[in-house]
């Protein structure tokens, strides 16, 4: 009997850690988006999948009270407020949570920007922060959530600093304690003169709301310099706290982003210590019974708000306190929260710093960042495995890495011309692909417009530089006639109706890259799939008068970058711009080099559009640079990202027009479909997606891309060969997992799986990785690895019978593999160019049909002169 | 009894799996860093925040030019800058450039060579192998060579003469290290020609933009952009040489002391900081900061001149407003992943590995952060479990890399070729035999291994060339002869312009139509006359 005890607690000691250990796998397990075949939506975004699981909702009815001067109660009508999150446990940093409501007061006065500080100046808002602690009266005290636990990025925020009477309207908080009204209050004993010099100074008032950290630690916040270190001005992620806008119906929303200790060490949310997202929708300050005759503060207390409903206050005027969001803290606000209680997932194991192993680094494609970030601690965690490292960068200077022998492998999406002595083969390791994101407002602070529709020919017009920015742009020869930007095309109206019609210089463009990408080569292949686009290109005017702008007419596509062809310097008077002469419509582009870049300026909605002209006022000269941030209610921006980032940033992506009038958005389905009419010419080489068949399927995403890890398939050195080879073989298995862990896929990507769709791209994997761990340096046909995948993928579409030599590349195995390089590669002559000029290409015809006129004219003289001679 | 220490023991040791399974790897606890600076080494570090987010590390980067990095730095916005120089004290405006009373030091992080990229087309074709002289560099940088057919430029290209267009050059609008850094070069090199054009001695951030064609532009990426834009024909800027190498796009060699035109590669970007000197003065604020003046000199014939260092400026107050334990041990174990694994990677990204002195003088300006915070863990931080390839063991002064860096091809030199070898492409442009093919990495070996003489041979006047067909050795003259008559002004052939193939087309419907008509016409006109003719005489 007591060896069973004996066995027992030694299979319990053991299997804690086990299971520990297994717990985020498990709840991976969940939250993967393998919606493919199940009838859930199926949404590359987890998020719309996630909702019913773990999502959080109540109700509550809030109303305002003034207690009148004759002592009875007055109650505005009552607002009922139900409030809904749709994640809120197992949550990482960073991640954004959608947070809802109904049936709140609508707002009025929005400002440009609601978050942190910026956002104070709004009445009737819905505050919305991150607290830590939770909303439980049975919790020890320093487990309870409070405002001296809720972070917010600037004093302003949470304290008022020597305020007159007329800007004291807390001291009249009907559920304010006697203390919480006196003039000076929030921390006991108040801090001294020395300390916080501006605090304390008669007759002005002060209500302070002190910080307090995990670590216990008080900030009294009376100015900025006692604040946490992480409430920096300008802070690179800028405040997640938000004062939202209710639209008139009621109803608002937001993308909250939630932050780990890692974020903010001094709010310090993990998965131990627990955390709340704290929304008040702020319905103005209930106040006591005033005296006679009411004083200044009295007053202020029972303001109702300045700005109508649905209004903007972009000037950032001031608002009206009590109803305003600074006064969030106040009894009367404070006990309408809701609190809604947020878990942190464990953090994931990481690599260790110390670790001795080389890195071993595989070049190129941005696609995959997002993928390897979570691939690559289950890569360095592993003894058996070596440790990993995506280097990014452009698909063409990766593969050449590759080739040159610098890089192991490179990951790339299209297939690349060889220029080196070795074969090279495609093992595909992951699909995902691009989109075009967006962030754009609907008009009169009607929320956010979520389902832009575009096709090719408007992706051409922005491509080509064919939108003309501001009447800068009107001077352009040949387009002086065409839209100012994309939302006063009629095509674009059509496409995408209700939406504001006002020209933004960030409207006449789609932010993209600056270098070659394979992602650029998609996106043009898709165009130049489209007959209305290439008519458009060639000079075809569009059904309502718009024309290409001349310098991109009949430009070569599909093509890998995107160059910078205007040269119009537009005449102004402005002595900035005479001072810095510069191509404005290259200045509207202004494309950048990764796609996080452009993913970045979509989340803080900053197009990227140089065409800010000013003096600096340090140096006294001119200069050029980034336009402002835009303004919430007014954002108009888009941009080329990759759908890693979108996933991970909650960015949203445009559906792109597949067949004639059918437009499809990124999800498992879509991807899925693609993938479908890919089709692989020979074995190794990459699988070729025809933007062709997409545009008869009506149901594939035409931005769908196949990643591969290409890779030498010989003269690689045999431990490199065998890292690449394992690495494909993990990637197309256990990375294939859907999930947030260590290993696993992110969102974004559609799943490699042993069966269905994506059966062939799994069994081209195994075959490639397979060749690249031979490195056959003599031919030995494909059996020598006995790969049991090349036996039951029968259905795969790449599987090449047996006994034909790989056939990949015959001709090289006899090239000598070790030629003599870098000699002074000897001529570089410019190739014979067309030159034209249009001039001489109209005179030449017009002189030589003159030569032509005088010929027939001298002719007929000479016939018709004998006749006339003889009639005289 | 037994089995009661039997059940104990089993016990214990079952306890002791729950201890020791997890937590091993994350015994260190990091919290996010943030910074802002320097464009030049931006795209290195954007790599290895990427690198080291599987270490559990958030470091948030974002460019915005030094001169923003080390303000942001001082109003305590940041957790650290990344900067081209160091504060200046009182910069060229005359305004204050200090760290605002907060404690600090200097961490060299990566080397490069400012790079100058341009472009310029002869017949529609990008030319990739421009060579100017440093004079000739200032002197168009200060608008006194405004046109590409100048004949300091003719002369520094051998006699290749380039077509007549005005010379653009690109500079920055922002406050910039990049900036800095080329105008220290000039106003050390060629004083005579900056100075008057600055109006006062010394370097800038801000470039002075007087008059003439010159465009700024805020960043580097901006600058790169206008620079290949198509209205970029003729332009000339000057960025870190891994953004031309990310765009494909060529840039100058420029002459070194030596008498060669070299590009900024890893290579020679290694060999001429080996003449750097470092301020090693360990008390002075200083301490670590470049001093670049041999640099512009060094004789070595492969050495780039415009060479220097970026640094890192990090927090060392012990009551530091921004740092806590947590961030002080990530900003040291984001940097000890930079100078060591991290420099394996500089040279495919366009810049180049510290050295190893380097590297251990930024270990002492890491522990700083473990003095200013007892609880910081930099147990086994050290020089010795540095994973860098390119350091050499035995003597932590040398720089491996600027040892096997290849001797420049013969027609780089002066008054010779110029080669034909395409710029911007990060492969030495050597007559050495490289291997470039295969395993680049490797290479070290074979470099002095393949000509007997090879590595140290100097000077180099005629290294042997390899015939690209033979693999034979060919005499220096028939390259650069070669060379010669590749480069002859290039003439426009008229065929085939689709204008003309156009109006051609026209011109053949027309005689063809001539062709058919003509002689009915003519007939027709003859009958008539005899008929005329027939007719007026009866």
């Amino acid at each position: 009997m007591r060896r069973v005890v004996l066995i027992g607690l030694a299979l319990l000691g053991l299997a804690a850690p086990a299971a520990a250990g297994a717990q985020p796998a498990g709840d991976a397990g969940v939250e993967g988006f393998r919606g493919s075949g199940a009838s859930a939506p199926s949404h590359l975004n987890h998020r719309e999948a996630r909702t019913p699981r773990d999502g959080w909702r109540a109700t509550k009815t809030l109303t305002r009270q003034f207690v009148q001067p004759d002592g009875s109660t007055y109650s505005f009508p009552s607002s009922t407020v139900t409030v809904t999150a749709d994640q809120t446990t197992n949550l990482r940093g960073r991640q954004r949570i959608l947070i809802t409501w109904k049936g709140a007061q609508p707002s009025g006065g929005r400002a440009s920007n609601p978050y942190g500080e910026n956002g104070l100046n709004q009445e009737y808002p819905v505050v919305v922060m991150q607290c830590r602690g939770i909303d439980d009266p049975s919790l020890p005290q320093r487990k309870q959530l409070r405002p001296e636990t809720c972070w917010t990025a600037s004093v302003v925020q949470r304290s008022q600093v020597t305020r007159s009477e007329g800007e004291a309207s807390w001291v009249h908080d009907l559920d304010a304690t006697e203390e919480q009204k006196g003039r000076l209050s929030g921390l006991d004993p108040f801090p001294t003169a020395e300390e916080c010099p501006a605090a304390d100074i008669d007759p002005y008032f002060t209500k302070l709301t002190p910080f307090v950290t995990a670590k216990g630690q008080t900030f009294t916040a009376c100015d900025a310099d006692h604040m946490p270190p992480e409430a920096a001005v300008d802070a690179a992620f800028p405040p997640a706290e938000i004062a939202a806008f209710t639209d008139t119906d009621g109803t608002g929303s937001v993308q909250f982003e939630v932050r780990s200790d890692v974020e903010n060490e001094s709010l310090g949310c993990n998965d131990k210590v627990a955390c709340s997202i704290v929304v008040i929708p702020i319905v103005g300050l209930s106040c006591d019974q005033p005296s006679a005759p009411m004083t200044r503060s009295d007053q202020a207390c029972r303001k109702g708000g300045r700005f109508p409903a649905g209004s903007s206050n972009f000037a950032n005027e001031g608002a009206d306190q009590a109803v305003s969001p600074a006064l969030w803290w106040s009894p009367s606000n404070w006990k309408n929260r809701f609190s809604i209680p947020i878990t942190f997932g464990l953090p994931p194991d990481t690599c260790d710093l110390l670790d001795p192993r080389p890195p071993t680094g595989f070049y190129g494609s941005e696609l995959l960042a997002q993928a390897a970030l979570q691939w690559a601690p289950a890569y360095c965690l592993n003894e058996k495995r070596f440790k990993f490292q995506l280097n990014q960068m452009p698909d063409i200077a990766g593969w050449k890495l590759m080739e040159s022998g610098n890089g192991v492998a490179a990951e790339v999406s299209s297939e690349h011309p060889r220029t080196g002595p070795d074969p090279v083969g495609y093992a595909p390791t992951a699909v995902t692909g691009f989109a075009i994101g967006y962030q754009i407002d609907k008009p009169d602070n009607a929320g956010e417009y979520t389902h832009l529709r575009l096709n090719a020919r408007l992706i051409a017009k922005l491509l080509t530089q064919s939108y003309l920015g501001s009447d800068l742009g009107r001077g352009h020869p040949g387009i002086g006639d065409n839209p100012l930007a994309i939302m006063a095309d009629p095509e674009f109206i059509k496409l995408n109706p209700g939406l504001s019609q006002n020209a933004q210089e960030a409207g006449a463009t789609v932010l993209s890259l600056s270098n070659s990408s394979d992602v650029i080569e998609q996106l043009t292949d898709y165009v130049a799939h489209d007959r209305d686009a290439m008519a458009f290109i060639h000079g075809k005017p569009d059904p309502w008068g718009m024309v290409v702008n001349p310098k991109y007419k009949n430009i070569d596509m599909p093509r890998a970058d995107w160059p910078m062809l205007d040269t119009y310097v537009p005449e102004t008077q402005n002595s900035c711009r005479q001072d810095n002469p510069a191509v404005y419509f290259s200045q509207l582009a202004a494309p950048v080099s990764t796609m996080r870049d452009i993913a970045d300026a979509l989340l803080d909605s900053w197009p990227n559009v140089q065409t800010r002209c000013e003096k600096d006022l340090g140096t006294g000269l001119y200069k050029l640079g980034r336009i402002d941030r835009q303004s919430y209610g007014s954002r108009f921006m888009l941009g080329i990202v990759s759908l890693g980032d979108a996933d991970r940033y909650g960015l949203r992506s445009a559906a792109l027009e597949a067949k004639p009038g059918t437009y499809v958005e990124p999800d498992t389905r879509s991807l899925a479909a693609a993938v479908q009419l890919a089709r692989q010419e020979k074995v190794h080489h990459p699988f070729v997606l025809d933007q062709g068949d997409v545009r008869r399927s009506g149901r594939a995403y035409p931005g769908t891309m196949i990643v591969y890890t290409a890779a030498r398939l010989q003269n690689l050195a045999k431990d490199d060969a065998a890292r690449v080879a394992q690495f494909v073989r993990v990637a197309t298995t256990e990375g294939q997992e859907p999930g947030s862990g260590n290993g696993e896929l992110p969102g974004g990507f559609l799943p490699i799986e042993k069966t269905g769709v994506t059966a062939k791209l799994f069994d081209a994997a195994q075959q490639t990785a397979d060749a690249i761990e031979a490195q056959r340096s003599a031919p030995s046909g494909p059996g020598d690895g006995p790969s049991a995948s090349s036996g039951d993928g029968g259905s795969g579409g790449g599987v090449t019978p047996p006994g034909v030599p790989e056939d990949g590349e015959p001709s090289t195995a006899p090239e000598p593999s070790a030629a003599p390089t870098t000699p002074p590669m000897a001529v570089e002559m410019p190739a014979t160019e067309p030159v034209g000029s249009n001039l001489a290409g109209g005179l030449l015809p017009l002189l030589i049909l003159l030569g032509a006129i005088g010929c027939v004219t001298a002719t007929a003289l000479r016939v018709a002169a004998p006749v006339v001679r003889r009639r005289r | 009894m037994t089995r009661l220490i039997r059940t104990v023991v089993a016990f214990a040791l079952s306890l002791a799996c729950v201890a020791a399974l997890p937590g091993a790897a994350n015994a260190t606890v990091y919290a996010q860093i943030e910074g802002t600076g320097s464009t030049w080494s931006e795209l290195i570090v954007q790599q290895w925040i990427a690198d080291v987010d599987a270490n559990g590390m958030k470091v948030v980067y974002t460019g915005g030019g030094s001169t923003k990095g080390r303000k942001d730095f001082a109003q305590d916005s940041t957790d650290f800058a990344i900067s081209e120089i160091p504060y200046q004290g009182t910069d060229e405006q005359g305004q204050a450039d200090t760290s605002n009373g907060r404690d600090y030091a200097y961490l060299p992080i990566v080397a490069g060579g400012t790079a100058f990229t341009y472009q310029l087309k002869i017949g529609g074709e990008l030319v990739r192998n421009l060579r100017l002289s440093g004079e000739t560099i200032a002197k168009i940088f200060t608008n006194k060579i405004t046109n590409w057919n100048d004949p300091a430029i003719t002369k520094d290209n051998n006699g290749r003469k380039f077509p007549s267009m005005p010379i653009k050059p690109v500079v920055r609008s922002d406050g910039s290290g990049t900036t800095a850094q080329f105008t220290t070069w000039m106003d050390h090199e060629y004083p005579s020609i900056w100075r008057p054009y600055f109006g006062q001695s010394g370097l800038t951030s801000y470039y002075p933009k007087n008059g003439g064609q010159m465009i700024s532009q805020a960043g580097s990426d901006q600058v790169m952009n206008t620079i290949k834009g198509f209205a970029g024909n003729g332009t000339i800027g000057y960025v870190e040489y891994s953004y031309p190498l990310n765009a494909d796009y060529p840039v100058v060699k420029v002459l070194n002391k030596a008498g060669y035109f070299v590009e900024p590669t890893q290579y020679n970007t290694a060999v001429a900081l080996t003449r750097a000197k470092i301020n090693q003065d360990k008390s002075s604020q200083l301490y670590l900061t470049q001093i670049l003046d041999d640099v512009y000199t060094n004789p070595d014939p492969r050495a780039y001149p415009i060479s220097s260092y970026s640094y890192m400026i990090i927090p060392t107050g012990d009551d530091d407003p921004r740092m806590t334990t947590a961030k002080r041990q990530t900003l040291a174990d984001f940097m000890y992943y930079s100078l060591c694994s991290g420099q394996t990677k500089a040279g495919p990204y366009g810049y180049s590995p510290l050295p190893l002195n380097l590297v251990q003088a930024g270990f002492d300006q890491i522990a700083k952060l473990k003095k200013a915070d007892g609880a910081v863990d930099l147990t086994d931080r050290d020089v010795k479990s540095c994973n860098n390839p390119t350091f050499d063991g035995k003597n932590l002064s040398h720089n491996v890399l600027a040892e096997k860096a290849p001797q420049p091809a013969a027609c780089d030199k002066v008054g010779a070729g110029p080669c034909g070898t395409a710029t911007g492409t990060n492969q030495p442009s050597t007559d050495e035999n490289t291997g470039g093919g295969e395993g680049g990495g490797a290479t070290g070996g074979d470099t002095g291994g393949s000509d007997g003489a090879g590595g140290p041979a100097a000077a180099g006047d005629a290294p042997t060339a390899i015939d690209p067909d033979t693999g034979l050795p060919v005499a220096g003259d028939a390259t650069t002869s070669s060379g010669e008559a590749v480069y002859a002004n290039p003439t426009e052939l008229v065929a085939n312009r689709a204008v003309d193939q156009r109006t051609f087309g026209w011109l053949a419907v027309l005689e063809l139509c001539a062709l058919v008509l003509l002689p009915g016409f003519y007939v027709a006109a003859l009958r008539r006359r005899r008929a005329t003719k027939a007719g007026g005489r009866p």
